[in-house]
């Protein structure tokens, strides 16, 4: 197979700014963002409480969401799909086939991730750093927060973590978003059908975005870490 | 008679069946300087931290100015009143300015008010050349400074320190001392935990001595 006729035709398209391309990448990256900001707060709340707090079922619990993280993101799209179809409990909503129900699978997915890893950045950090903090007058809500700031590199690599699961998500978003030209079709379920179309072009163009969005977000994380993230 | 600042009645503390230490009473003076001495494992750092609210899990009263709380409810006021200093002292991987600000934020002390105590804590330490350097690229004795500093800014009426020179390199230790010497002269109430012949040296500070599980002497 020549491979160098459709990389040629897939950077022709990039640089001409095709429209239809540039909806694509434009929907993947809004409802990732979208998606990762709302789940970020309350599993990274979670995490922290998992990791610091000792209650009753706690155990179980950790073991759930690390259960979750090896859920086939397919099983996750049936799950949403039959919650979400007309006849679901939420059908009256009317978010099948919308990027919402896109951005909801996308939280799904990005919630254990977000949770195991402050987990075990909130188990490595020094346990003088709440400590201290009280100790030098911070309330536990002050403290912690001041313990999540000195564990903000795994904090970030959490938030890295889960947008990229988030971007290059196919199967769920097939199943919850339908593939539908101009509505919900992102970059890997385009870069899916065209592939299956041969028609390679457009594939290796998204694939090329796919990648420097992946490679920009881990650059830009490692430019915040600075040598703080090498400790 | 005025009460003690602090004051321990029937203290006990234990690790499941083994009994620590059990304290009848135990009274510090508010402008008083101590150094509690003791064998490893005698309990000096738990003590120090059943001071500080860091370790509840102990049976006892504590009376602060006269009021008396449970050991298991330590009040969130107390924290105000009372800071200890970690062995290795923990620096926020922020700035020193930062490190020497959080307290004060904690208390809500106006800005400028704040700002003066920060340029004197900095004078205090002698770190006017490492305002900008990170906690992380301090010296073992500048961080230990930084920690002292950090914690007599927020003017506390006792100071709690865990082998401040333990670890430290001839002039670590020698800077250290001065600034314990500083701190009895400012008529500060401060317990320093210690092995550190030096400062069980130094000239002003009562020892209290804790082993065989209680406190054995009180001196000075």
């Amino acid at each position: 197979m020549d491979l160098l006729e459709p990389t040629h035709q897939a950077f022709r398209l990039l640089f001409a700014g095709d429209p239809e391309l540039l909806r694509i990448i434009w929907l993947s990256l809004w409802v990732s963002v979208a998606a990762i900001a709302l789940v970020a707060a309350p599993s990274i709340g979670l995490g922290f409480l998992l990791a610091k707090k000792r209650f009753p079922g706690q155990r179980s619990v950790v073991v759930l969401v690390q259960a979750l993280l090896s859920f086939p993101t397919v099983v996750i799209g049936l799950v949403l799909y039959l919650l979400l179809s007309r006849r679901g409990p939420l059908g009256s909503l009317e978010l099948l086939f919308t990027p919402w129900a896109i951005m909801i699978g996308y939280m799904v997915i990005a919630f254990p991730i977000l949770v195991v890893f402050t987990i075990s950045a909130v188990q490595g950090a020094d346990p003088r750093v709440y400590e201290t903090a009280r100790c030098l007058g911070a309330g536990p809500l002050k403290a912690s927060l001041t313990t999540l700031w000195e564990v903000r590199f795994g904090i970030l690599a959490a938030v890295v973590n889960g947008f990229g699961r988030a971007i290059s998500e196919v199967g769920m978003a097939i199943m919850v978003g339908g593939n539908i030209a101009g509505l919900t079709r992102n970059i890997p379920t385009a870069i899916a059908l065209e592939t299956t179309k041969g028609d390679f072009a457009q594939g290796i163009a998204l694939g090329l975005v796919l990648m420097v969005v992946a490679l920009g977000v881990n650059v830009a994380l490692a430019a915040l870490q600075g040598e703080g993230g090498l400790k | 008679m005025s009460a003690p600042l602090l004051e321990l009645r029937a203290l006990r503390k234990a690790f499941g069946p083994r009994e620590l230490f059990g304290i009848p009473r135990l009274a510090l003076e508010a402008g008083g300087a101590y150094v509690l001495v003791g064998p490893n494992g005698s309990g000096k750092t738990t003590l120090m931290r059943i001071l500080a609210g860091l370790d509840r899990d102990a049976r006892g009263r504590l009376f602060f100015r006269g009021e008396g709380v449970d050991i298991a409810d330590y009040p969130e006021r107390l924290r105000r009143s009372i800071v200890y200093v970690h062995q290795h002292p923990y620096l926020f991987h922020t700035s020193l300015r930062h490190n020497l600000e959080y307290g004060l934020k904690c208390r809500r002390v106006p800005d400028a008010e704040r700002a003066r105590r920060v340029e004197e804590a900095i004078a205090w330490a002698g770190l006017q050349g490492q305002v900008a350097t990170p906690p992380a690229k301090l010296s073992g004795g500048e961080r230990q400074r930084a920690a002292l500093a950090r914690a007599r800014a927020l003017q506390p009426e006792l100071l709690l320190l865990d082998e401040p020179t333990s670890n430290l390199d001839r002039e670590g230790r020698a800077q250290t001392l001065a600034l314990l010497a500083q701190l009895r002269d400012e008529r500060r109430a401060v317990v320093v935990a210690c092995h550190d012949q030096e400062v069980i040296g130094l000239e002003g500070f009562a020892h209290l001595g804790l082993e065989h599980g209680g406190i054995t002497r009180q001196s000075g």
